[in-house]
């Protein structure tokens, strides 16, 4: 299991422009990134599609990670996570899909400068806890499944504005308690 | 330590169901929008998926294919240092060979990509068959251009990967220049980054390998007269993919 500390350093020397770190963070990381992407989008073409753009995308943008701000595993987690929402957003746009591969806005800050606190595991894990189960499980879906508020109101059979006064109400103690 | 009070509360869900990825399409434009415009949202929303970043952790690892890698790494061979319009390149070509699969017919099949180079800086792209195709030249302050054909839906889609600058006294007009042969004016383009055009079939039959697409600087509306009457400021030769 590589430590974060290996991590970093490889996406040290990818932002220098050495291959061979690159194919090792590859080795390392994809199996996590392509399960993101799979669970996310839900069609193995589509995720595979996905990890490549993501870490043509790492190549690029390694230079951009900070040690200080985030984990290696986060800001790549995160990278590959947030590609992976707009993708499936895109999907239920009609928009062409050429024009949409062109991609111009994939230098967009948020892309990659994502997360400017390190979270610790532990400390979601005991405030999402806190929440009631049903809480929580919306939350989950929404962050790693790609659930919408629309989605989550109709699975449920409740409004939309009833769904996200529940959701918000979640947030907002998950909040209060992470930032304890 | 938290500043997310600084946003008026309705700006503060808009950044947090964006981060969390509950927003609909509509909300997500006006995020996107506003964290280029502003920082405050844009903190917010980075913080927020700080805030859920470490769910992922539960995500079950998954092994992709083992020719997956082959893929990415002939995505790095393309890119003449680091430039992202060769990367989209890349992406369309792959996206673009998923739509052309389905189609049976031989002209169907050959997806068709135009590396538009602005002309006053190099010659245009070398085409040969089978290569990649690449933006010959990327400057900086450089106008690029990438252009899709599609032959199934016969369409041409045109992205401007830089700022075009906005010119009310002219247009830009695209022409298709078979080898050898005189241009046709497939139009003018459209404001802003991306142009869309449906090309009639007595048009489409001319985008094939070896065609140039040209953009001219025109009067508004287009040349009167069925050829370029201003300067040709870029162009490139259609090659497979």
């Amino acid at each position: 299991m590589s430590s974060a500390a290996e991590l970093a350093a490889l996406l040290r020397a990818v932002a220098a422009g050495d291959r061979r770190s690159f194919v090792d963070l590859y080795r390392r990381t994809s199996a996590k990134l392509y399960g993101i992407c799979l669970r996310l989008l839900r069609s193995e073409a589509d995720a595979q599609d996905m990890l490549q753009d993501v870490y043509l995308t790492v190549w690029r943008k390694a230079g951009q990670f900070d040690e200080a701000k985030a984990g290696a595993v986060t800001w790549l987690g995160v990278l590959a996570r947030n590609k992976a929402i707009d993708r499936l957003r895109r999907r239920s746009l009609a928009t062409d899909d050429l024009a949409d591969a062109l991609d111009i806005e994939d230098d967009a800050p948020s892309a990659t400068e994502i997360v400017e606190m390190r979270e610790t595991a532990k400390r979601l894990s005991h405030c999402i806890e806190e929440l009631e189960p049903r809480a929580q499980s919306m939350i989950r879906a929404a962050f790693l499944d790609g659930s919408t508020y629309s989605d989550l109101a109709e699975e449920e059979g409740v409004p939309l504005g009833t769904m996200k006064s529940w959701i918000r109400r979640a947030l907002l103690r998950l909040r209060g308690c992470l930032d304890r | 330590m938290t500043d997310d009070r600084a946003l008026d509360e309705e700006l503060d869900w808009l950044a947090a169901d964006y981060a969390i990825g509950l927003s609909d399409a509509a909300e997500r434009v006006r995020a996107e929008a506003l964290i280029g415009s502003n920082p405050a949202f844009r903190a917010a929303v980075m913080r927020w998926s700080a805030r859920l970043a470490p769910l992922l952790d539960e995500v079950d690892e998954v092994e992709p294919p083992p020719d997956l890698w082959a893929t990415i790494a002939a995505g790095l061979g393309k890119l003449p240092g680091t430039h992202g319009n060769v990367v989209s390149l890349t992406r369309r070509l792959r996206l673009w060979r998923g739509i052309a699969a389905g189609s049976s017919a031989l002209a169907a099949s050959l997806a068709l990509f135009v590396a538009i180079s602005p002309r006053t800086i190099a010659p245009p792209v070398a085409s040969h068959i089978g290569a990649a195709p690449l933006v010959a030249t990327i400057g900086d302050k450089q106008t690029n251009l990438v252009a899709s054909w599609d032959p199934n839906g016969r369409q041409l889609i045109l992205v401007v990967a830089a700022a075009m600058p906005a010119d009310p006294r002219h247009s830009h007009e695209l022409w298709v220049i078979p080898s050898g042969g005189k241009p046709h004016s497939l139009g003018t383009m459209s404001p802003g980054p991306r142009t869309r055009m449906n090309i009639q079939q007595s048009l489409a039959t001319l985008m094939r390998d070896g065609a140039t697409i040209a953009v001219s600087v025109e009067r508004p509306g287009g040349s009167p007269t069925g050829v370029p009457t201003g300067p040709v400021v870029a162009s490139g030769v259609l090659q497979s993919a």
